[in-house]
């Protein structure tokens, strides 16, 4: 005997779905990663918001906290979401669920979530005092290049996530996988850290390299002032040569003249990085490059999953 | 250069000769792999059931001595401190692996726990002292061996096969013809059911019995095609196996577990089981009123809003059935649906499953107390492990065929005389299973239920 009835496909399984996860979004307390996400970034941009987008020095310490944030927020967000319920739904594979689609239903949440956080993040930066790039490079508004550029990073480190917690079965090897990802996204960021040349490969596999970048560009890094040369002559500027006190003058005299932002702006010259140069192509860059890591999270996410059924007993 | 080596050398040969003598007191079969490094950790363990320690513990071992000559090979400082990170790494892994393999070696040779420091200190010299010392043997009540060679080769019990070849597919109910579903563990073929055959005719509640380890789920699984056998199963008629796409919505399991989410509504996670199990072409009204029905089975419709993590035990395992139960599957299993339930829920659950059996499905459930729902139950699958521990049919027929078989008043008795000795049981399982293959032989013809399967029907 032959059936052929036909049962809800991929796209009525991610309908369904999606319904089911946020209705346990809200009832399993995962909303706690809303407030969460307000809370780190004030902490962060408490510390570094000052001179973000302001000077050179400034935006490159900020964008790469900035990034850490949403890194930390986007693997908080599905570290454990699915190796959590993974007998579950090893149970509903058999029963006809497509794993495309559960993980389809968990991408359009995540991607919902992560929009929450990203606009909590701008209203925290914005309530904090950072100073936010007026013109945009993609969008009119800098603003809006910055909520993009977050949410991708945001969204990435969530689908980055994600894949570990298809890969892995239980939550307590997720969560020990966790921090080593996190260093390792931090310290092969390649921004920050000086690498050896023999490791700089690697950092354009990671998130962190690609948010820098795109933040910085959007920042226009290299259009800002550089105040470590200033900094530093103004810290000696008590030193004597021959019975005088030269770096003293110099700077009395830049003031005097009213130079000092040229001084700024010169030695900030010698600073610029190719890397974050502010044009259109130079973001999309950025962010196709986010999100076919993305992409690849995804697929692994998928491939790992459909091999659910080899699970042992 | 020539110190490392004879040093290596001379600890080579006196673990190897320490070794050599435990063997024969541990009864290796390839004495010669004491000799060996990497293989002799592995016969040392697998002598003793942890064959995956073994594997683990020989190959670590190859590989710290590759690392260790990797200093005569390098002269980069930076190559060096690399090969020394990935020792330090090989050394950790391998000694634990060594403790737990040497924890069993204690408990065999029922030794002090003071012997692992001995040990730790000094190996070749505690292997030495184990293996020449007269007075340490291995304690005759423990043996791993039996473990190990478990599955490995099925008893030879004479017309079970016969009996399994005698017995032909029917078209209407459950027919089961599962030749053998084996596993393969690190290389070695191990049986875990073998030779199993029936026709369940449809609307019968059935009852599998069989002791713990006997294979009841893993029989289960192998029906409804979650672990594969080798095996012809048809559910009226189709291949279970060959038609699988279709048939997954026609089975019903209700695992062990409670397989729930549980930060949902009772209603919502019914209903969207329905969503997930039922065809299109059942209409919302109708899909919305087989949830309320089934609901109102399972005594479920007083809890629907609430959520389910706030269920007690007996919620909780309705509401695992209800989400089976909702897509009204042909075949429908549950895996001891009463644990955690008392005597009288229980007993209601068995007489809501006797009702859906009542509709012309098939039911069968495992459970470990089944003297108390047995008047309910229309059939009674026994399983058994044979003295090779390969799980095996001891008997398919009705509650009173069954006490009348096996000379027992109860179920549980059964269970017992089929269990092996060593579990408290009488181990009388191979004359049982022999019992019924030669039964068999003589009525396979009468107790076919309706049409055969054609061989085209695959």
């Amino acid at each position: 005997m032959k059936t052929n009835l036909r049962y809800r496909g991929r796209l009525g399984q991610i309908g369904l779905y999606l319904g089911k996860f946020m209705r346990i979004f809200v009832y399993q307390n995962d909303w706690k990663v809303l407030p969460m996400a307000a809370v780190i970034s004030a902490l962060v941009v408490f510390v570094v918001g000052r001179n973000l987008f302001v000077t050179q020095e400034g935006t490159a310490t900020g964008t790469f906290a900035l990034v850490c944030v949403c890194i930390w927020i986007g693997f908080f967000n599905s570290i454990q979401i699915v190796c959590r319920e993974r007998d579950v739904i090893k149970h509903e594979h058999r029963s006809g669920l497509h794993m495309s689609s559960y993980l389809a239903a968990q991408m359009i949440l995540q991607f919902l979530i992560c929009i929450a956080q990203t606009v909590i993040m701008l209203v925290v930066c914005r309530y904090s005092g950072v100073h936010f790039p007026e013109k945009g490079i993609i969008f009119s508004n800098g603003v809006i290049d910055l909520g993009v550029t977050l949410l991708i990073i945001t969204f990435t480190s969530d689908m980055m996530a994600l894949m570990i917690s298809c890969l892995v079965h239980t939550t307590t090897t997720a969560m020990t996988l966790m921090p080593f990802l996190l260093i390792f996204q931090l310290v092969f960021s390649g921004t920050y850290f000086e690498l050896p040349k023999a490791a700089m490969g690697i950092t354009f596999l990671t998130i962190s390299k690609w948010g820098v970048i795109s933040l910085c560009s959007i920042g226009q890094y290299n259009a800002q002032p550089m105040v470590t040369l200033w900094n530093t002559l103004f810290k000696f500027r008590n030193i004597e040569y021959m019975g005088e006190k030269p770096l003293l003058r110099i700077i009395q005299n830049m003031e005097k003249n009213n130079t000092v932002h040229d001084f700024l702006m010169w030695s900030a010259k010698y600073n610029q990085n190719d890397l974050y140069t502010s044009d259109a192509l130079n973001v999309w860059i950025t962010w196709i490059a986010l999100l076919l890591l993305a992409l690849v999270f995804v697929i692994i996410s998928i491939i790992s999953l459909e091999s659910i059924d080899k699970d042992k007993r | 250069m020539a110190d490392f080596f004879s040093r290596m050398f001379f600890t080579w040969f006196l673990m190897s000769l320490g070794l050599w003598k435990l063997s024969e007191k541990m009864n290796w079969e390839k004495r010669w792999m004491a000799w060996i490094p990497g293989l002799r950790y592995y016969a040392f363990a697998d002598s003793m059931d942890m064959r995956a320690e073994g594997m683990g513990c020989g190959v670590l071992e190859i590989l710290y001595f590759l690392m260790s000559v990797s200093p005569f090979a390098f002269e980069d400082p930076t190559k060096l401190v690399i090969a020394a990170l990935i020792s330090l790494a090989i050394v950790i892994a391998l000694y634990v692996y060594r403790i737990r393999i040497f924890m069993r070696m204690i408990l065999l040779f029922d030794l002090k726990r003071r012997w692992l420091i001995c040990w730790l200190i000094a190996e070749w010299l505690t292997v030495l002292v184990l293996g020449f010392g007269r007075k340490y043997q291995p304690h005759p009540e423990v043996s791993f061996q039996a473990g190990w060679e478990a599955g490995m080769e099925p008893a030879q019990i004479s017309g079970v096969s016969a009996a399994m070849n005698a017995t032909t597919a029917s078209r209407n109910g459950l027919s089961v013809l599962l030749r053998e579903r084996t596993v393969r563990e690190l290389g070695k073929k191990k049986y875990l059911l073998k030779d199993i055959a029936m026709n369940i005719p449809n609307g019968s509640l059935v009852l599998l019995l069989g002791g713990s380890g006997a294979g009841k789920t893993t029989f289960m699984n192998a029906v409804i095609g979650y672990e594969k056998a080798d095996a012809d199963i048809y559910l009226n008629g189709t291949n279970v196996y060959k038609q699988y796409g279709q048939m997954k919505y026609k089975i019903g399991f209700v695992t062990q577990t409670n397989l729930v989410r549980t930060h949902d509504t009772v209603f919502r996670t019914i209903s969207d089981a329905a969503k997930l199990r039922m065809p299109l072409s059942v209409k919302l009204e109708e899909r919305n009123e087989r949830v309320r029905e089934v609901m109102d089975l399972l005594g479920l419709t007083p809890v629907a809003s609430g959520l389910v993590s706030k269920m007690s035990g007996g919620q909780l395992r309705r509401i695992s059935i209800a989400i089976e139960l909702v897509s009204d599957p042909e075949l429908f299993v549950l895996d001891e649906p009463d644990s955690g339930l008392d005597g009288v829920i229980a007993r209601e659950l068995f007489e809501k499953l006797k009702e859906i059996a009542g509709t012309g499905k098939i039911v069968i459930v495992i459970t470990h107390t089944p003297d108390r729902v047995i008047d309910l139950f229309d059939k009674v699958i026994v399983l058994a492990k044979d003295s090779g521990r390969v799980g095996r049919l001891a008997f398919y027929g009705s509650p009173g065929e069954a006490k009348e078989f096996f000379g027992r008043d109860s179920m549980e008795e059964i269970v017992q005389c089929v269990n092996r000795s060593e579990e408290g049981g009488e181990g009388l399982a191979d004359d049982f299973i022999e019992k019924y293959a030669r039964s068999r032989i003589g009525s396979t013809s009468a107790d076919q239920t309706g049409e055969e399967v054609s061989s085209d029907e695959d």
